[in-house]
């Protein structure tokens, strides 16, 4: 038997050598990517071991070490089904990107700390999904929030050519520009605020339940939310405690920092901002939503039940919120990789959408809510396929153009076929065309939405189909098939296979889970029977429904609209919304993101810096006080007092019987 | 237990006998003051061993007591005697982790303060009166975390305030000479309250101890000392606040701190202050359980308020050491708010923070006074940016020391705060209002912390480079940052050996009762 501690703990060693190299001074570049790549590579290689053992034998793996006894922190690993699930996907992803910046960082000036930071996610990435506690959860969760920080940041001295948005434009008088340093600053405070939501929630169910452990905290449940049902708080604890998976997934109205932490290298977007650590906030739902929706139903207490019911409305309508807002933005973006990041966005509002439609189920269908988590995890791992490949052609695709506007890209196909190839395997599966996977999984989210009678949800959810289908065609057409709109010099040419390969594995991966959807539909089924709380295996199976026929067409109908458009009647909407004079106001709404941007920096920031310089004013006066005010008001007495030491024996003689008399007195009054 | 030698009371002289071994041999040759910084690390480097030991041999939660000890019960002084346990141990680790690896960082830097004074046309004293004052100070401090007698911490709390005083007197910098009488003048006012409130303790309980030896028993006053616990617990905490700078009465630490010499700095920040939060925890909590358990509210209050104010301001500094000096008030804060808690997690977390907090403002004001020496004293936040391509490990250090200050894992910051986040949640998570009001609060203290560290590490070390040419990093005074970066590395990983003697700790005893009475 393999240690599944052994996941976490190789790149984490990994990172650890690197570090001391680095300190060291030893700058050798290849050892750098290659210690990076191998470390991750036996990580995945255990976690296929511990993962196989744990699907095939139907057992769950939990391995603990002693870590602080005191308050109950073990370095614990946990392998259900979907923490299985979780690793092997995170780890080969990891992999294959990692394989993938050996080519695409060659030669950077900050490679080796690249590699440092990578190594470091994935070991902090697979440690949040392995955690058998909170804590050591949170440890891997902060340290995934950390090396995005720094890997967005990677180009901290903030050239030109690493910005996101459009150099000089303003919203609102707010610029919409971002250099790399500033993007990893709104990064690490953005999720920052979720994470202390998140840890006053682990501190407060640390305080109900004296434990850390999550299956311990899955089987007090019942407890711990009657009692907080109790006290009418317990939507805002879950809220609370939930704050931190918003952040992480960004989800409205935390959405901000994912768009610009664009400004981090390709594989980074592809890795930390697409595929893995974003999903961290659903992995969580995942985790939770089962706690939360069997510990309810077992307590059997009405105020347990309509608590959960509202949170998990909550939490649906923020996703499909999320999922809409972000798909209307990506549809006049003009940005390979930002429009990438507002899908990202948008698909992450999908999972957090099956989480909660799924707890909404406690009063309509208890009996199909493994079915709505199932969706969600379906979701996530067919995106994690295909977005993936999409970064990484991005990358590609910018690499060539010199440049990070579609506008400056065009008819690709022409020069690298295989990519044309892979760039359509990947974007119709993000359009949600069968037979690739992201349709079924998209179909499996949105049957959770209707059968969860949560209409505008679900209407949304369609609606966002339709709208995600426009914008992908539209990319796909622009950079690929269409003659470039500005003049390039630049001739593109076919990637390197060691970029090349990646991509493509990922790509036709999307078609294979596609393909064999039955197997994997299966695998997930198990993997949901083997996962906490939730015993028994739900039965997913995809069905041919009216709501999937009607999402569809619509898909459907817009791809062939949008490509009708663009290749026959070569209209551009997006120029057509940019340069006339009414519908300006529309571009412009959602390409400066529904002002939501300017409106933070104006409300909070600048509110922000109002206090700052209030409380600055505060300590100046305080500081006056102190060493002005205080020190005049001594030096005054003191002067007044010298009045009295004149030389003059009248005075003397007069302070001198006062104070004798003073004497006498409290003399009196003390003995008397 | 009691210790085999009295290696306690060696970790305090012995420092000292160097000092004044260097002061006396005087400063002829470079190599003799390396020498002595040599000698000074390795003499306070001893309780980073012996706490490492003790904490392996399990004698934490009980306490170690020096074998050298004297009683003067007749004249009911109580007892002098030094002693170690799960209460000290943190503090005592942060103490000597600093100071022995400032001490060596003290060469290069004081190197050039002193060519720079010269050329100002000044004499400041050799290197053999700043190791003996530097040496003495260290001491004292060291002394004031292992003393166990209200009178000797009172002895040691001013043996800490005369070298320091006259350390910034010496060499600080701007207006140093007002400013040490300053630094003199204020902290002393905190010193005179805090020793009313002692000789009011002393002479109502008829002891100065607030530990029994040879037992190691905290010494519950409330009793003794009759109705006059309200006024001597006050006086007390009133004394403590102004050490501590907590808000209201923090207005003379930006000024120590910042004009200070950097590696004094390093000291007064990160060690100096943050002992009158664990006098706190030390004595004032076991001595009058019953009076701080009815100011709860306010102590969390007041420690939160300064979290968040002492942020805000240090949000709007432009000179870096005083950034940091601001940074540590809101520090300050977060030790105040867990002692405050009155639960044995909160008191816990608050320890331990004193731990992050030294090892995360030794290296910022470590940084700062990299940028001082190299740089012909840049301090000025707005004339640096992009600085991390000059000074790559300064800047790696930096963040790690920044994320020890916003409790961000793999920093043992994290440990503390979320200890002192289990204790608040343990007090205030049982109604929903509570609940509410402290979730608010920390969002907005924890997300504080967290920007203006951010925020500086950027303003410093990112952005298009105003530097190009520097003389670069290296030597000791950026390696020895960079020990305290790994020492701070392991502390994280091996935490438990500061957390784990808590959990049967004889010196929180009086706690447990409480938080069963609560």
């Amino acid at each position: 038997m393999v240690d599944p501690t052994l996941i976490w703990a190789i790149p984490y060693i990994g990172a650890g050598i690197l570090a001391l190299l680095w300190v060291a001074g030893y700058r050798e570049e290849k050892v750098f990517a290659w210690t990076s790549v191998l470390s991750i590579l036996a990580s995945a290689i255990v976690s296929t071991i511990v993962a196989y053992d744990v699907l095939a034998n139907g057992r769950v793996i939990h391995v603990t070490y002693k870590w602080i006894p005191w308050i109950n922190v073990e370095a614990g690993t946990y392998v259900d089904g979907l923490a299985a699930v979780m690793s092997l996907v995170v780890s080969w992803l990891s992999f294959l990107i990692a394989l993938y910046s050996v080519e695409y960082m060659r030669g950077d000036w900050g490679v080796q700390r690249y590699f440092f930071f990578i190594t470091f996610f994935v070991g902090s990435m697979l440690l949040l999904v392995l955690a058998d506690n909170l804590v050591l959860l949170f440890i891997g969760w902060e340290g995934t929030g950390l090396a995005s920080y720094a890997l967005i940041g990677h180009w901290y001295t903030d050239e030109e050519e690493y910005w996101v948005g459009v150099p000089g434009r303003k919203a609102l008088g707010v610029p919409m520009y971002f250099t790399p340093s500033h993007s990893g600053l709104r990064a690490i405070l953005f999720t920052r605020i979720g994470d202390v939501g998140m840890i006053a929630g682990i501190a407060l169910i640390y305080a109900l339940t004296g434990t850390f452990s999550i299956p311990e905290i899955a089987e007090k449940a019942p407890e711990w939310m009657a009692s907080l049902a109790s006290g009418h708080y317990l939507t805002a604890a879950l809220l609370i405690f939930t704050l931190g998976a918003m952040a992480k997934s960004a989800q409205f109205p935390f959405h901000e920092w994912l768009v610009t932490a664009m400004t981090g290298p390709t594989p980074v977007s592809a890795l930390i901002h697409a595929a893995t650590m974003v999903k961290a906030g659903v992995y969580f739902m995942l985790r939770f939503a089962p706690i939360f929706f069997t510990g309810a139903l077992a307590s059997g207490i009405p105020a347990v039940v309509d608590q959960v019911y509202t949170y998990f409305e909550i939490i649906a309508g923020i996703g499909a919120l999320t999922a809409f807002m972000m798909a209307t933005m990506a549809l006049v973006n003009n940005e390979f990789k930002l429009i990438l990041a507002f899908s990202t966005a948008s698909q992450l509002g999908y999972m957090f959408l099956a989480a909660g439609a799924a707890g909404v189920l406690i009063k309509a269908d208890p009996e199909a809510f493994a079915y709505g988590v199932a969706a969600g995890l379906a979701h996530l791992l067919s995106h994690a396929v295909f977005k993936a490949a999409l970064f990484l052609i991005a990358g590609w695709a910018i690499h060539v153009a010199h440049n990070r506007f579609i506008d400056y890209m065009g008819e690709y196909a022409k020069y690298m076929k295989a990519t044309a190839v892979g760039m359509w395997l990947a974007g119709l599966s993000l359009a949600g065309i069968p037979p690739l996977s992201g349709f079924f999984s998209k179909e499996m989210t949105l049957t959770t939405a209707e059968e969860a009678h949560l209409t505008w949800v679900y209407l949304l959810g369609v609606v966002t189909a339709a709208l995600t289908a426009a914008y992908t065609t539209r990319l796909i057409l622009r950079v690929f098939h269409l003659p470039p709109y500005e003049k390039v010099h630049a001739k593109p040419h076919e990637a390197p296979p060691l970029m090349l390969v990646p991509y493509m594995v990922m790509a036709v991966a999307a078609l294979l889970l596609g393909l064999g959807w039955s197997g994997v539909s299966s695998l997930l089924s198990k993997a949901w029977g083997l996962t906490l709380a939730i015993e028994e295996a739900p039965l997913i199976k995809f069905e041919v429904t009216k709501g999937a026929i009607m999402t569809l067409s619509l898909s459907v109908l817009s791809i062939a609209f949008v490509g009708a458009a663009y290749m026959v009647a070569r209209v551009d909407f997006r120029r057509i919304l940019a340069t006339s004079k009414a519908a300006k106001v529309i571009h412009d709404f959602l390409f400066d993101r529904w002002y939501i941007n300017a409106l933070i920096y104006l409300v909070i920031v600048n509110g922000f810096a109002g206090i700052v310089l209030a409380a600055t004013a505060v300590n100046s006066a305080i500081d006056w006080f102190y060493h002005a005010g205080l020190v005049a008001a001594f030096g005054a007495f003191s002067m007044a007092f010298r009045r009295l030491h004149r030389g003059r024996p009248d005075y003397y003689l007069a302070l001198y019987a006062y104070l004798v008399g003073l004497v006498l007195l409290l003399a009196y009054l003390a003995w008397g | 237990m009691e210790a085999g030698i009295p290696i306690l009371w060696i970790s305090v002289l012995l420092p000292i006998l160097v000092g004044i071994a260097a002061w006396l041999a005087g400063p002829r040759r470079e190599e003799q003051v390396r020498a002595y910084a040599v000698a000074s690390f390795l003499s306070l480097a001893i309780p980073m061993v012996y706490v490492a030991y003790y904490a392996a041999a399990g004698a934490l939660p009980q306490g170690v007591l020096d074998p050298l000890y004297y009683k003067a019960e007749t004249i009911r002084f109580g007892t002098v005697a030094l002693a170690l346990d799960a209460l000290s141990a943190p503090i005592v680790f942060g103490v000597s982790l600093v100071t022995s690896f400032v001490a060596l960082y003290s060469v290069p830097y004081m190197r050039v303060r002193i060519e720079e004074m010269r050329a100002e046309g000044e004499e400041p004293p050799s290197m053999g009166v700043y190791f003996m004052l530097y040496n003495l100070f260290s001491a004292a401090m060291l002394g004031l975390a292992l003393s166990t007698n209200l009178v000797v911490f009172y002895v040691f709390l001013e043996l800490t305030l005369v070298p320091s005083f006259l350390l910034i007197a010496y060499y600080g910098y701007g207006d140093r000479r007002r400013i040490a009488l300053l630094y003199f003048v204020w902290t002393h006012v905190g010193a005179a309250l805090l020793l009313a409130g002692i000789i009011y303790y002393g002479v109502k309980a008829g002891t100065f101890d607030y530990l029994t030896v040879p037992g190691l028993q905290p010494v519950v006053a409330e009793t003794l000392v009759g109705g006059a616990a309200r006024v001597i617990a006050a006086l007390m905490l009133v004394g403590l606040f102004v050490k501590m700078a907590i808000i209201g009465v923090h207005m003379w630490l930006p000024y120590a701190h910042a004009e200070a010499p950097t590696p004094i700095s390093a000291l007064l920040s990160p060690n100096l202050i943050g002992l009158a939060g664990y006098a706190i925890a030390r004595f004032v909590i076991p001595a009058f359980p019953e009076t701080l358990l009815g100011w709860r509210d306010i102590l969390v209050a007041l420690g939160l308020a300064t979290i968040i104010y002492g942020g805000l301001v240090a949000l709007s500094q432009t000179d870096f050491k005083r950034f940091l000096a601001y940074s540590s008030v809101s520090q300050m804060g977060y030790i105040l708010a867990g002692i405050g808690t009155m639960t044995k997690l909160g008191i816990a977390g608050a320890m331990l923070f004193y731990l992050s907090h030294a090892i995360g403002k030794a290296i910022l004001f470590m940084t700062a006074g990299v940028f001082i020496a190299t740089l012909h004293g840049l301090r000025d936040i707005r004339k640096m940016g992009g600085l991390a391509r000059l000074y790559p490990k300064t800047a790696a250090a930096s963040l790690f020391g920044f994320l020890n200050l916003a409790g961000i894992p793999p920093a043992f910051g994290f440990w503390a705060e979320l200890l002192v986040i289990l204790g608040l949640l343990a007090v205030y998570g049982g109604s929903p209002n509570s609940f509410l009001i402290l979730v608010t609060a920390l969002v907005l203290a924890l997300g504080v912390s967290a920007a203006y560290s951010f925020i500086t590490m950027k303003r410093i070390f990112y952005g298009e480079p105003k530097i190009k040419e520097a003389p670069g990093e290296g030597g000791i005074l950026v390696n020895s940052i960079l020990a305290i970066v790994v020492i701070g590395f392991l502390v994280f990983l091996a935490a438990n050996a500061f957390i784990g003697p808590y959990e049967a700790a004889t010196a929180l005893s009086v706690v447990e009762h409480l938080s069963l009475l609560g």
